[in-house]
Order: structure tokens, then sequence, then C-alpha cells
């Protein structure tokens, strides 16, 4: 994971939580927003994100243990998960194998009623195929803009979101097949494919007009 | 030449292949008061005003109409009678002359517009009546990286505006209202990308039939809504890497909204581009421009391009000019 990162809405930097290495997550605070309406917004955020992490950890999925909360410095600090970004291991010459591996947690994400807002290959942690036979390990960061929900509409959004990033970065690879086919065998997959479908046929996205 | 008729305004400007602007003229259709915009009504504003404008335009510029190198027009997105009337007006005049005809996408030409006061690949925060949208240049595409979900945010003014027996249109008269600094907490909708106007107008509405009073109101829906324009700004500005800002629109002229938006520039390392309030509403020489730009860039005229569209997306043609 970069440390010392600035997103588009936190600052992520290294810490320690009772000897424990750990990463601290630091809302930065808009100055271009009425101060009454930040702490709210903040406020929301935060729980709403703490809220997933919970939830996706208590459903045995593969994120960072959340260590503390704390609304008013609007921080979160959580594990530090080894490995390297999905972003940059996709790059690596067996970067492929991480596909079907992507679909497939994502899947996961969502069967566990859980849109994760903002899933591009920077949100991914990849750990270890060196050694070539086995298979290597993913998980899942940022929550923050992640909503608790069955919907397909959502889901599928995740996948276009998904798709796009991979397609932007990593077009090389082909990702589009190897990862709906890791997602379709999630047996209940099909509403979200037929809205992704649907979805990709309208303005906002379709390459030729329908 | 570029000829503007996507809504409210029939615009007509010249602009010179260096970027000077050499006509800039308009005529607003008004609509009476307590009632908004009626499609066919501001066609036939249009109709009145554009031949006039046409011949002002070349009396600005001090050019004859054999001078000229292209006629553009915006193609849409808009409303249909209105599109037409502009239209009908760029096809007469550039067939009267022999010169060549270009339909163009009116908010790609907001965005090329921001070229001219020194842009080079910015994202566009785009904030009119009807539209309202986060733009930018990316992959041979222009791109929609956020908009509204469900109604422009200077729809969303005037509407309140409407309702709150204020003139058409209501987003200046609110800003002139607007008094802070305690705020009223309405619905801040951003999801993901993009933003919803409708439960805070319907929040606003049930405030100020409280009886809330209008300047505490007006305040409140300035400082939510722009907030999330400028936020959605920002994740676009983060998402693409892009270094520089540029404000569109009729509701860009708010000084609030400019004000918020430059905060969030430079608090980012962005440099921000807000254009003249002549050239941030709808105006004939960005239609001029984005036409110079394409046919500049090679862009060979489409069989499509000779007929308007009222719903013509920002990224449904690919950019082959740029």
């Amino acid at each position: 994971m970069a440390l010392n990162y600035r997103g588009a809405e936190a600052v992520v930097t290294a810490c320690e939580w009772h000897g424990q290495p750990a990463i601290e997550k630091r809302r930065n605070p808009r100055s271009y927003r009425h101060p009454d309406l930040e702490v709210r917004l903040v406020a929301e955020r935060l729980r709403a994100e703490a809220r997933l992490l919970e939830r996706a950890s208590e459903a045995g999925l593969p994120v960072p243990l959340l260590y503390a909360v704390d609304p008013t410095a609007a921080t979160l600090v959580m594990t530090q998960l080894p490995g390297d970004l999905l972003e940059h291991a996709l790059r690596a010459p067996n970067g492929a194998v991480w596909l079907p591996l992507l679909g497939e947690l994502l899947a996961r994400i969502h069967a566990v009623g859980i849109i994760h807002g903002d899933p591009t290959t920077s949100n991914f942690i990849a750990r270890g195929t060196s050694d070539g036979d086995a298979l290597g390990h993913l998980s899942v960061i940022d929550f923050g803009l992640g909503a608790a929900s069955d919907d397909d509409e959502q889901r599928a959004t995740d996948l276009r979101v998904l798709l796009e990033s991979l397609e932007a970065h990593h077009s090389e690879l082909n990702a589009r097949e190897p990862l709906l086919a890791a997602y379709r065998e999630w047996n209940c997959s099909a509403g979200a494919l037929e809205r992704l479908a649907a979805l990709e046929q309208r303005g906002r996205y379709n390459l030729v007009r329908g | 030449m570029g000829i503007e008729s996507t809504a409210h305004t029939a615009g007509v400007g010249i602009v010179s292949p260096e970027g000077e602007i050499l006509a800039d003229c308009k005529a607003v259709f008004t609509p009476p008061e307590g009632s908004g915009i009626h499609p066919r009504e501001a066609a036939q504003h249009h109709v009145a005003a554009l031949p006039g404008l046409v011949s002002d335009a070349l009396a600005d510029a001090q050019l004859a109409p054999d001078e000229l190198a292209l006629v553009a027009y915006a193609r849409g997105p808009g409303l249909g009678p209105c599109l037409r009337t502009g239209a009908t007006a760029a096809r007469a005049f550039a067939h009267a002359h022999e010169l060549p005809l270009l339909g163009v996408n009116h908010c790609v030409a907001h965005l090329e517009i921001g070229l001219l006061e020194g842009a080079t690949d910015p994202i566009l925060l785009y904030l009119s009546g009807g539209n309202t949208q986060v733009i930018g240049y990316a992959h041979s595409r222009y791109r929609v990286f956020g908009e509204t979900l469900d109604i422009g945010i200077g729809n969303m003014l005037d509407k309140f505006g409407r309702e709150a027996g204020l003139e058409f249109p209501g987003g200046p008269k609110l800003e002139a209202l607007a008094a802070g600094p305690e705020l009223e907490l309405l619905p801040y909708s951003v999801k993901g990308m993009d933003m919803a106007f409708s439960g805070l107008l319907t929040a606003a509405l049930r405030k100020f039939a409280d009886g809330m009073e209008l300047p505490r109101l007006a305040y409140a829906i300035q400082e939510t809504a722009f907030a999330m324009a400028c936020e959605v700004a920002e994740r676009a500005l983060a998402h693409t890497g892009k270094t520089e800002l540029v404000l569109g629109g009729g509701v860009a002229c708010n000084a609030r909204l400019r004000e918020m938006a430059r905060t969030m520039a430079r608090e980012r390392d962005v440099a921000c581009f807000a254009p003249s309030k002549a050239l941030c509403v709808d105006n004939g020489v960005m239609i001029a421009w984005l036409g110079y730009v394409m046919q500049a860039g090679g862009y060979e005229t489409q069989p499509q391009d000779d007929r308007v569209d009222q719903r013509f997306r920002t990224d449904m043609a690919e950019v082959t000019w740029r």
C-alpha cells in the first residue's frame, strides 16, 4: 500500500496502534464547504465507512481490521495490509492471473450486501504469486463511497467502474471476459450482469448510439 | 460564425482563428412572470431575433459574409423547437453564402471556450439551468465524470425562486438575497461522482412553506448545492490527475460558486479558469470557436451533423480533431 497517499477524500499515513504497525485514514477538511456542513458530512461518511468495514470483516471478506474510529479527528485506524496495489501487480508479466480473483472477490463483496462504490485497481491489494504455482491473495480497501445494498443496479455500477478502470490503465490485458467469467460463477450474478448490459447501452457509457 | 439557440438565449458570435472575439450578440427570451421557458415561445422569440443578431454580429466584426470560413451551430442538447430555429438560420445563411456548415455539441463548446482563457486540458464544471455535468477529455472522447441524476442545478434554483415568488431566473435573485453565516441543513446528495438536487428542492420548499425567511434559505440552498458541485469536480480532478478547472454555464456566474471553486482549486494546486459572465452563459462565440477547432483539427462533417439532436450526449462522438 502506498503510504502518505492523498486521495480525493482522505490522506493515508503509516502509524502505530499499541505497538502494531497500522495505517491512519484522515478525511481532510474542505475549506470551501460551510463548517457545519463539513462536520455533518465527515461524521456521516466516517460512520458509514466504519460500518461497512465491520460488516465486511464479519462476513469474512479480506479487508483491513478496524482498530479505532475517531469522529472528532475524522480518522479511522486500521491494519496495514501487506502486498502491493493491484494497479502495480497487474503490470507484472503474469498480471492476468489476478483477474479471476478480482471478479470472484467483487462477487463476494456483493454477495454479503455491500456495494464498494469505487472498485478501481488502486483499491485492491495483491500479495504473493512469486513462486508461480501458488495462487495469490487479494484484499479490498477503501469503502469510503460504499453502501449497504442488494441493488443490482448499484452492483452493475461497481462492475462498470472496475471495468472502466481496467480498460483505462490495463487495456492490454483484455480484462473484461476473464473478470466477468469469474463474477458469473456467483449464483446470484445474473441480475447485476443484466443491469450492466442495460447500463452500457445508456448514453453515458455507450459507444454506439442505442 | 457560431449560432446558439439551445434554450432561452439566441446568440451569434464571430471569432478569429487566433481566438479573438469579434462579435458576441445575444437576445434572451424572458418568460412571462410566474412561468418557465415554454419551448415554442422561446423558439418564436429566436425566429424573430436571429436575423437581426446575424447582421449585428457581422457589423460588430466588420466582416462581409464571404469573409467567414465556417458557420457552426449548436446541434444539441437542448429544447427541440429552439434548436431547430438556430439550425435553420445557420443552414440558410451557409447555403446563401456558400459557406461550410457544422453542427457542434453545446456542452463541449462550454469546455472548449476554456481554452481561450488559457487552459489546455481542463475539467469543466458546467452548471446551468438544464445541464449539470463535470466533463473532461480522456481516451479520445469527452467523458462525463459526474452529472446530475435528476434536475439541473439552475433548474433547481429557478424552480425554488418561482415558488418563492421571485422573477425568472431565480438564481441571481437568490444570490442577492442569501445571508449567512448560520446554516440550515438541507439534503446533501453526492452519490459517487453524481449528484441529485430534487431532494434539496423539496426540503427547501417545505421549509419555505413552514415560514423560514428567504435570505436564510437562499444561503442554505447555495452553500449545499455548490458544495456538492465542487466536490464532484474535485473528485474528477483527483481521478484524472488533471490540473486545470474551467467553470461554465449560467450558474457559474454566481460569485459564491466561483469563490468555492477557486478555494477548492487552490487547495488542490489546480489552476481555476472562470470565463467572463458573457462567455459562461450561452453564447454564439463558443459555438463558433468549437466549430473552428473541429474544422482546423480536420473534422469531416458526418451525415448526422446536419440534424439537431435534443439529447446530444457529450460522450457520444469520438473526438478526431484533438
